[in-house]
């Protein structure tokens, strides 16, 4: 029986070229392998096409340079989109304020919110009570994922590749390497967005309050008019901003709700991305009839300006008209009388 | 921090300064239910633009009054400054008996 020996195709093409006696030896006892002519190495292997593109990572889930099961990496992705989505958002600081105070202010907040929505739907106007959202966050995630909002501009790059033509398959062509300290990783979680969070450099206007602990209230949209019922509710300030009445709302007197509200200290808004203290907030919600309100005013406002516009225009044409005219009446009665002369 | 000899807390600062942040925090320090139980806080935000510095007062049950300019202080060094006097009383109602 003949020795065994195994073949190892790799081994072998690496021993044809070295001249060891040992790599000798296996060829010639494999007088089969020897004189078939070695095939050519695959075509990515030869170097003269580039190799198909291996992503090692799912398109959903691009590197991140924490590890992103941990609650605060999720935390903080959640309030990067928390910050691009919200054009308008109240920030409060909550010093202990309990569970049940908690859970009576939101009900509270939602009440009054849908009774402005259900004037809303009235109007044909979308809803938007279910994304009002009072929510307490962690304030330094949240500073990060400010900065990294603020300031992380990924660079322009075309973000659909097509495939390149060279490559062996129809694979998209990724952007990326697959290591997470790639510096064209868009997402905010990418290693790139980390090092911004982390420059002291780079100052935010908002970045004094962030501190101590923190609840924010997020609009989906810019209305004034909800601003201010949630103005009224969460931290009132009579006149512009009243409480709801004892009458009206015997609820919103309850301890559990005033006692909580008490501990709520409005600190400032977000409007837009730009940054509003308290006088600035209340100027926010007290435009009157929100942004249709706004948009009324302004077409007021140029209506004004056509009819001042014309009148004056008119104005030239009508003084020509009149010293025309005048000039016209002059020469008439210059004429007339010596018309009446010629009759006689 | 001890809360319990306190009968008034008035805070006035800017937000907007990073110096305010010890007068944040030392009202994140009053427990829950320390108005239900007859301690009166008043906290009063200056505007933005505003340059005056933090400051807090405290009253305490013996009628001692504490006024603090936070604008150089750290909140331990808050924290101390109150406790001082609070600890006084502390032992002083343990030697009554009450």
């Amino acid at each position: 029986m003949p020795p065994r020996i195994h073949i190892r195709p790799r081994a072998l093409r690496l021993r044809t070229s070295c001249s060891t006696p040992v790599s000798r030896v296996a060829v010639a006892s494999y007088a089969s392998v020897a004189h078939v002519k070695p095939t050519p190495a695959p075509a990515f292997e030869r170097g003269d096409r580039p190799a198909a593109p291996i992503v090692l990572y799912p398109s959903t889930q691009p590197p991140s340079h924490k590890r992103p099961e941990e609650r605060k990496t999720q935390l903080h992705r959640q309030y990067q989109s928390l910050l691009k989505s919200s054009p308008l958002m109240l920030i409060f600081q909550h010093n202990n304020v309990k569970a049940v105070e908690w859970m009576s202010i939101r009900r509270e907040l939602a009440i009054a919110l849908r009774k402005i929505d259900a004037e809303r739907v009235a109007a044909d106007q979308e809803p938007i009570v279910d994304q009002v959202k009072l929510q307490v966050i962690q304030t330094n995630i949240f500073a990060s994922a400010l900065k990294v909002v603020e300031f992380f501009n990924p660079s322009e790059l075309p973000t659909d590749h097509s495939t390149d033509p060279r490559t062996p398959t129809t694979a998209r062509v990724p952007l990326t390497g697959n290591k997470v300290d790639d510096e064209r990783f868009t997402h905010g979680l990418s290693r790139h967005a980390y090092e911004i969070a982390n420059n002291r450099k780079l100052k935010h206007d908002l970045e004094p309050l962030l501190s101590g602990p923190l609840a924010v209230v997020t609009f989906p949209s810019v209305s004034p008019q909800h601003l201010k019922t949630v103005l009224s509710i969460l931290s009132p300030m009579a006149p512009e901003f009243p409480a709801p009445k004892r009458k009206t709302n015997p609820d919103y007197y309850e301890p559990a709700v005033q006692s909580g509200l008490q501990k709520l200290m409005l600190l400032g808004a977000r409007v837009e991305g730009k940054i509003f203290d308290i006088e600035g907030t209340k100027w926010v919600g007290s435009i009157p009839g929100g942004i249709d309100g706004l948009r009324a005013s302004l077409v007021q406002m140029l209506q004004g300006i056509g009819g001042s516009l014309t009148s004056a225009l008119e104005g030239a044409s009508r003084s020509l008209y009149f010293t025309v005219e005048s000039r016209r009446m002059d020469m008439e009665e210059k004429e007339k009388p010596k018309e009446e002369e010629k009759k006689e | 921090m001890i809360t319990r000899f306190l009968t008034e807390v008035r805070v006035a600062f800017n937000p907007f300064s990073p110096r305010s942040k010890p007068a944040r925090l030392f009202l994140s320090l009053i427990p829950a239910d320390a108005r239900a139980n007859g301690m009166t806080v008043q906290s009063k935000m200056l505007p933005r633009t505003s340059k005056e510095s933090a400051t807090l007062g405290v009253k305490f049950k013996d009628g001692k009054e504490m006024n603090l300019d936070l604008s150089n202080m750290r909140i331990t060094e808050v924290m101390e400054q109150v406790d001082r006097h609070s600890r006084m009383l502390a032992r002083k109602e343990e030697l009554s008996g009450n």
